[in-house]
C-alpha cells in the first residue's frame, strides 16, 4: 500500500492508519536524525516530534513531493531545533555527557558502521554533517536536499565536498589508489 | 563516488542504527497522534465540520457535570471504511459529538484553595508540566480539566504552581517512580464507564 493510500486512510479518520507511515519510516528517520544531532536520546525526542508534527500537518501535505521527503525537512527542521538546545546545554554542562559515550560504544557494535566516522561526525560543522547525512544516510538527490534545506544546489555539493575533506583529515584516511 | 574512502562513508551512513526501545518508541509516537487527534488533527485544508476543537469536546462534557474521575462518553469503538468521522452518543440530555476512535473523555478534578495555577502531566502529554492546565471553577475550590484518553493504563500526577508535584487523591491506585515522585494510575477501559 502506497504511503498516499495509507494519507488519504488518515485523512478519512483512521488514525490508526498514521502507525503504518511510522513504522515504513522509522528506521530511516533514526539513521538520519542520531547522525545529525549525535545521540541517541535527542535523536529519538526530534523524531517523535517530527512524526507529531507531520500527522497535525497532514492536511497540508501535497503529493507533488514524496513523503518521504515531505517528512525529512520536518525531521531536519526538529534535528535543527533539538541541536541549538543541546548546543546552550552542553554549554552550561562543560563535562563529557554520559550519553555520548554511550553512543559510541553502542555504534561499535553497529554491523556495517564505522565506529570512528561516527565519533568524528559530530566534529563536522553542522551544516556540514546535515548535508552528507542527507545525501548518503537518506540517498536523496542535491535537488530534494535544496528543499530540504533551503540551502542551493551548489552550496550542498560544496558542503559535501568539505565534509569528504574533513572526514578524511580527521580519520587520517591514506588516499586510494 | 570517486574513491573507497568515500565508498565507505556512504556504506557506513546508510547502515541502520538502532535506537534502544524502539517498540517503546514507537508506541510513544502514536500515543501523542491520538491525543492531537483528540484535539482534531490533522486539520484539512477545506473545511470538515465533523471536526470538533478540543474547546468544544471539553464544554459540551463539562456540560454534562459528571463529577470524580469519569468517563463520560464511549466514542464509537468501530471504524468503518469511509464512514464519516461523526458519532454520537447522549450524556444525560446531552447529545455530544465525537470523533470517531476509541477515545474517552475523563474528566479529572483537583481541590487546591490557593492554588494559582495547577495542571496534569502525565504519560498522554509526555509529562509536560505546561501542556495541559486546569481550569479554575468560579467561586470554588476546584480545578478540572477533561482529557480524551486511549483505553489503557494511564500515569499522571497535578503540578500546583508549576513546582509542586501532588499524586491524585481521588485516584484509586498510585505508585512510586524511580525519581520518588508519587504518581496516580488512571484505567480507561469501556468498564470504566
Amino acid at each position: 500500500m502506497s504511503d498516499r493510500i495509507i494519507i488519504q486512510q488518515v485523512l478519512d479518520g483512521d488514525v490508526e492508519a498514521f502507525s503504518r507511515l511510522v513504522d515504513r519510516h522509522y528506521a530511516r528517520c533514526a539513521r538520519i536524525a542520531v547522525r545529525i544531532v549525535g545521540n541517541r536520546e535527542d535523536a529519538e525526542e526530534a523524531i517523535q516530534d517530527a512524526f507529531l508534527r507531520a500527522f497535525k500537518a497532514l492536511g497540508d501535505y501535497e503529493d507533488r513531493e514524496r513523503f518521504s521527503a515531505w517528512l525529512t525537512r520536518i525531521l531536519v527542521n526538529q534535528c535543527r531545533t533539538v541541536l541549538a538546545r543541546t548546543k546552550r546545554r552542553d554549554a552550561m554542562f562543560a563535562e563529557l555527557d554520559p550519553r555520548r559515550l554511550e553512543f559510541t560504544a553502542a555504534a561499535e557494535l553497529d554491523e556495517g558502521g564505522w565506529a570512528e566516522l561516527e565519533h568524528v561526525l559530530e566534529r563536522l560543522p553542522a551544516e556540514q554533517r546535515e548535508a552528507i547525512v542527507l545525501k548518503y544516510a537518506d540517498d536523496l538527490t542535491y535537488e530534494e536536499m535544496s528543499r530540504i534545506t533551503g540551502a542551493g544546489e551548489s552550496a550542498l555539493k560544496m558542503r559535501v565536498q568539505r565534509a569528504f575533506a574533513r572526514l578524511r583529515a580527521m580519520l587520517q584516511e591514506v588516499p586510494s589508489v | 563516488m570517486s574513491d573507497w574512502f568515500e565508498r565507505r562513508v556512504a556504506r557506513a551512513l546508510r547502515a541502520d542504527v538502532s535506537l534502544c526501545g524502539d517498540e517503546r518508541a514507537r508506541r510513544s509516537v502514536m500515543e501523542r497522534v491520538r491525543v492531537a487527534a483528540a484535539e482534531g488533527h490533522p486539520v484539512r485544508r477545506r473545511a470538515e465540520p465533523w471536526r470538533l476543537s478540543r474547546s468544544s469536546i471539553v464544554g459540551l462534557s463539562l456540560a454534562a457535570g459528571i463529577g470524580g474521575i469519569s468517563t463520560l462518553s464511549v466514542v464509537a469503538p468501530e471504524a468503518r471504511p469511509g464512514a464519516s468521522a461523526l458519532s454520537s452518543v447522549v450524556i444525560g440530555d446531552t447529545v455530544v459529538s465525537t470523533l470517531r476512535d476509541t477515545l474517552r473523555l475523563v474528566r479529572l478534578m483537583f481541590d487546591a484553595p490557593d492554588a494559582r495555577r495547577v495542571a496534569v502531566a502525565g504519560d498522554f502529554n509526555r509529562w509536560d508540566s505546561d501542556a495541559t492546565p486546569l481550569a479554575h471553577e468560579e467561586g470554588s475550590r476546584r480545578w478540572s480539566v477533561t482529557l480524551a484518553l486511549r483505553d489503557g493504563e494511564h500515569r499522571y500526577a497535578f503540578v500546583v504552581d508549576g513546582t509542586r508535584w501532588v499524586p491524585d487523591p481521588r485516584a484509586a491506585r498510585s505508585a512510586r517512580a524511580e525519581n520518588g515522585r508519587i504518581y496516580s494510575l488512571l484505567t480507561v477501559s469501556r468498564a470504566t464507564n
